[in-house]
């Protein structure tokens, strides 16, 4: 579980700091920081996950327009059972070469260090708190992301492991095809490889039996799924609905017919399941956080609470974290009844501050509507 | 003004009609077909603006599935020019071949025939209704499209002029580049193209200035737009004034939020909706918008399209623009049950309600 | 926030809210900062709508007034009821709602045409028009749009002798909102 992020000099990100429970609803108007944040989670990832260089990923005209400073701070913190780690990275700009290199890039459990790299130079601690010798490393680079599991560095390797299930995603159903070359463990960040990602997770044929009882659900019509060949390692997905005259004859089409609404309905549910699934939280390994921006796109109007509905009781029951992007009435009047809303805005367009809501039953207006009006605080 | 169109064996329109007045609200569950007529519009559009042969507009994969017709059926009403035009296209399709050809197209102005175009061979008629040209022509292709404007044929000439103007659109902010080489007249399907629309747009100072001033009142801070030349291309900038310092901060369009980006968009589609006259079909405008910005937008192409100044369909699912909409009978249905053809009927909200439609549609009572 | 409703219109029917978003833009309001809370247009009236939506609205301006400005403008058909009578059914569901009646002080306008808005607009065309008759609906409810806006320029002097008794009514509301 994701617990606290703290950010500076990133975009209208200024000393901003968030502590994070089972559900978080981020709310605002636009230009508000939310996305930034959401951003900012998704390079850090992709800065320890994938090797990438830092000047890559934090690029100058990123940092925050009204202000000089150079250096860029990240924290993030993220829970293991009771204990957490830390996550620290500061990233120095070069204003005249307009290159960038890491200052430094720390990695806690609890009060444990378990790697730290400053000047250019890498210090590793394994997990029995022995440190080994220092080496040079590239400050271009993150340190973290270089350093091969082994037995006796099982922690920090926990820390990179669970990264990935951080799924920070935007669905976007019309760039949802049903072609699959390969399969992948991951959605991407827009889920355009669904129909590998689905690839992937219908091997565990228990996920697949009950995406497609709740699709069934959900979805009038929906039958079932098919990979169908398409070249050796080519598969084409195919989605198969009833016909109401004839219960035993299903109509195939291919994954990109669907509708934009159904294409959506159908990457939402496959993200429940895919988090409840048993791999994922029997072993107590790692648990998805799920970071939605705007998952009420497309959606009809009776097909948004249903799915809020089951996200909120997964989140409940800790098998699941969720951080939501969203504008949407529904999302707004359901989810609020809870404290988790983090109002985002930005006075004089300058730094992003964020306010905790929550809704008020007087008997008046439903938030959403108080939103709408700009009536929710001054 | 589009009228009326009429579909038969394309996805799930099955003999299927619809009316239209000067704004509708398409609404229902997904895949109940409402994309499907937007696509139709769309391909209609393609074809008889020449835009490609038949076969890469129109794809088999389209004929409905339940159906073993191979002959798809559109017709189009558009009301304007002092009379109505009915368009009618059939597509014939050869399935194991993959091809399809034109088994006949129609073009009439108040029931007297303009042109026609079966087995291969056009038939013209003048504005007069006088008989013209005879000609083998190609069935790949539409004959409405290869006429070049002449004194002799302006009814027919301003009816293509007239679907030309047929915009379908679903802007998707992510997909949107800041970075324009050439200029487009026409916006793409995701407003992908939407800087290098811009600039066309913007060629007019009078539309580069209304939209100015109108996001100036509903985009908190900003300034003006620019464009930055660097070689051939244009990158395109928006630039937000800083209250407190006094000065302008210029953000590359791929830089700002989403919703900025699309409040932007939907009000130079508004503008140019008005200035050009465009019959808009508009896809889910209320994606990645914030909730306070959505109403003010709806009021402002609503009394355009009232004014008969636009017109415009909309696909949405959002109360905000369902509750807005709905207080006018404007309101069209659309439902599917299992694979049954799409049904559509008009949105009557129970008498004496006193909840919001959208409350209605979000408890399924609306349809009962 | 730095941009809000300032003004919220409960009415019953398009054609209300044409009239009164015509009017407020005249007197000076942005149409973004005006609230339209529209009666869905179905079977029988929108009146019920009002007076179910009109003690949320009381609420929440209330729970408003020290922080923002903001006023309510409630339209609602007289039809063959008084306009007295009409004005009571709303304060009585106010008290159903156990909320204290409106005061003087507070910027909430209740506007009764008799015997509905097409009254007032014929009256402002020009016509001679009774509280009785319906006149029936505009097939353009723009219609009304430049006579509308005449009025509004003028809305401080005061209206003729034979202007509808629910118009006069409606200008002593006027104070409260402009």
């Amino acid at each position: 579980m994701l617990k606290r992020i703290y950010i500076d000099n990133y975009k209208c990100l200024v000393n901003f700091e968030l502590n994070f429970g089972p559900v978080n609803l981020f709310l605002g108007p636009n230009g508000g920081g939310k996305t930034s944040v959401f951003e900012t989670l998704q390079k850090l990832q992709l800065f320890v996950g994938q090797n990438r260089k830092v000047a890559d990923l934090f690029t100058f005209s990123d940092r925050t327009r009204w202000q000089s400073s150079l250096i860029q701070t990240f924290e993030l913190e993220i829970e293991r059972g009771k204990k957490a780690y830390k996550y620290e990275l500061a990233i120095e700009h070069d204003e005249k070469s307009r290159t960038a290199r890491v200052k430094y890039e720390r990695l806690w459990y609890e009060r444990q260090p378990l790697l730290k790299f400053e000047s250019d130079e890498v210090q590793l601690y394994q997990d029995n708190g022995t440190s080994a010798s220092p080496y040079t490393f590239d400050s271009s680079l993150s340190a973290l992301a270089f350093i091969t599991p082994r037995s006796d560095n099982q922690l920090l390797t926990w820390f990179k492991e669970q990264l990935p299930y951080l799924i920070i995603a935007q669905i976007i159903p019309p760039l949802m095809g049903g072609e699959s070359a390969q399969e992948e463990k991951f959605p991407s960040a827009r889920m355009d490889n669904y129909a590998s990602w689905y690839r992937h997770l219908s091997q565990d044929q228990g996920l697949a039996f009950q995406l497609t009882a709740a699709l069934r659900k959900c979805l009038p019509g929906f039958d079932y799924f098919k990979f169908t060949e398409a070249g050796e390692r080519h598969r084409t997905l195919k989605v198969f609905f009833t016909s109401l005259g004839q219960p035993s004859a299903s109509t195939g089409y291919d994954f990109s017919e669907l509708s934009d609404g159904q294409r959506m309905l159908i990457a939402l549910y496959t993200l429940l399941l895919a988090a409840q699934a048993k791999d994922a939280t029997q072993s107590g390994k790692h648990k998805f956080i799920l970071c939605l921006d705007e998952p009420e796109n497309y959606l009809a109007l009776p097909e948004i609470r249903p799915w809020m509905v089951d996200l909120y009781d997964l989140c409940s029951e800790g098998q699941v974290q969720a951080l939501l992007i969203s504008h949407h009435p529904e999302s707004i009047d359901y989810l609020l009844a809870s404290p988790i809303g983090y109002w985002f805005e930005r006075q004089n367009n300058l730094a992003t501050r964020v306010k905790q809501i929550r809704a008020e039953d007087d008997g008046g207006l439903s938030v959403s509507e108080l939103i709408a009006r700009g009536w929710l605080h001054d | 003004m589009l009228k009326r169109i009429y579909v038969d064996n394309y996805k799930c329109l099955v003999n299927f009609e619809l009316t239209f007045g000067s704004i509708c609200l398409f609404l229902g569950p997904n895949g109940a077909g409402k994309s499907s007529v937007f696509e139709v519009l769309q391909n209609l559009r393609s074809f008889i603006g020449g835009e490609g042969r038949l076969e890469q507009i129109f794809k088999h994969t389209s004929l409905t599935r339940w159906q073993t017709l191979h002959i798809q059926t559109f017709e189009l009403e558009v009301e304007g020019n002092k009379g109505i035009y009915k368009y009618l296209l059939k597509v014939d399709y050869d399935i194991e071949g993959h091809k399809a050809r034109v088994k006949s197209e129609l073009l009439s102005y108040n029931k007297k025939p303009l042109l026609r175009f079966e087995q291969g061979e056009v038939h013209l008629y003048r504005d007069n209704h006088s008989v013209g040209p005879v000609y083998p022509f190609d069935w790949h292709l539409s004959a409405v499209s290869s006429i070049f404007a002449r004194p002799d044929n302006k009814l027919l000439t301003w009816f293509k002029e007239q679907v030309s103007q047929i915009i379908v659109v679903q802007p998707n902010p992510a997909l949107m580049t800041e970075i324009s080489e050439t200029e487009f007249d026409m916006p793409s399907y995701h407003l992908e193209n939407f800087v290098s629309w811009y600039r066309h747009l913007s060629q007019d100072q009078g539309f580069a200035i209304e939209l100015n001033k109108t996001l100036r009142e509903v985009l908190p801070g900003f300034d003006a737009f620019k464009f930055e030349k660097s070689g051939d291309q244009y990158r395109f900038k928006a630039h937000f004034r800083n209250e407190n310092k006094n000065e302008s901060v210029g953000y590359g369009f791929g830089d700002l939020s989403d919703g900025q980006r699309m409040l932007i968009v939907l009000y130079a589609l508004t503008l140019a909706v008005k200035m050009q006259h465009y019959t808009l079909c508009l896809d889910e405008p209320e994606n990645f918008l914030a909730l306070p910005e959505i109403q003010p937008w709806i009021v402002q192409l609503f009394e355009l399209c009232e004014q008969d100044e636009a017109q415009a369909l909309l696909i949405s699912h959002h109360p905000e623009l369902i509750d807005y909409l709905l207080a006018s009978p404007v309101g069209l249905w659309f439902e599917r049950s299992g694979n049954l053809p799409t049904r559509v009927r008009p949105v009557v909200a129970p008498g004496e309600s006193g909840v919001p439609v959208s409350e209605l549609i979000a408890r399924g009572w609306l349809n009962e | 926030m730095s941009r809000y409703s300032k003004v919220v219109v409960l009415c019953e029917g398009r054609q209300d809210e044409v009239f009164a978003r015509t009017f407020l833009v005249k007197c000076g309001f942005m149409v973004a900062r005006i609230r339209f809370v529209v009666a869905p247009k179905g079977i029988g009236s929108g009146e019920k709508f009002v007076r179910e939506q009109y003690p949320k609205e009381v609420i929440a301006y209330r729970s408003n007034r020290n922080r923002i400005q903001n006023s309510l403008v409630v339209m609602t058909d007289a039809d063959v009821i008084p306009v007295s009578g009409r004005m009571k059914y709303l304060e009585d569901k106010l008290q159903d709602e156990r909320q204290n009646p409106r005061r003087p002080d507070e910027a909430i306008g209740i506007f009764i045409p008799k015997r509905n808005i097409e009254t007032w607009i014929l009256f402002f065309m020009g016509q001679q028009v009774d509280e009785d008759t319906d006149y029936g609906h505009f097939n353009k409810q723009s219609v009304c749009k430049p006579y509308v806006e005449k009025y509004a320029k003028s809305r401080k002097q005061a209206l003729p002798d034979n202007a509808p008794e629910s118009l006069k009514l409606a200008c002593s509301e006027l104070a409260r909102i402009v």
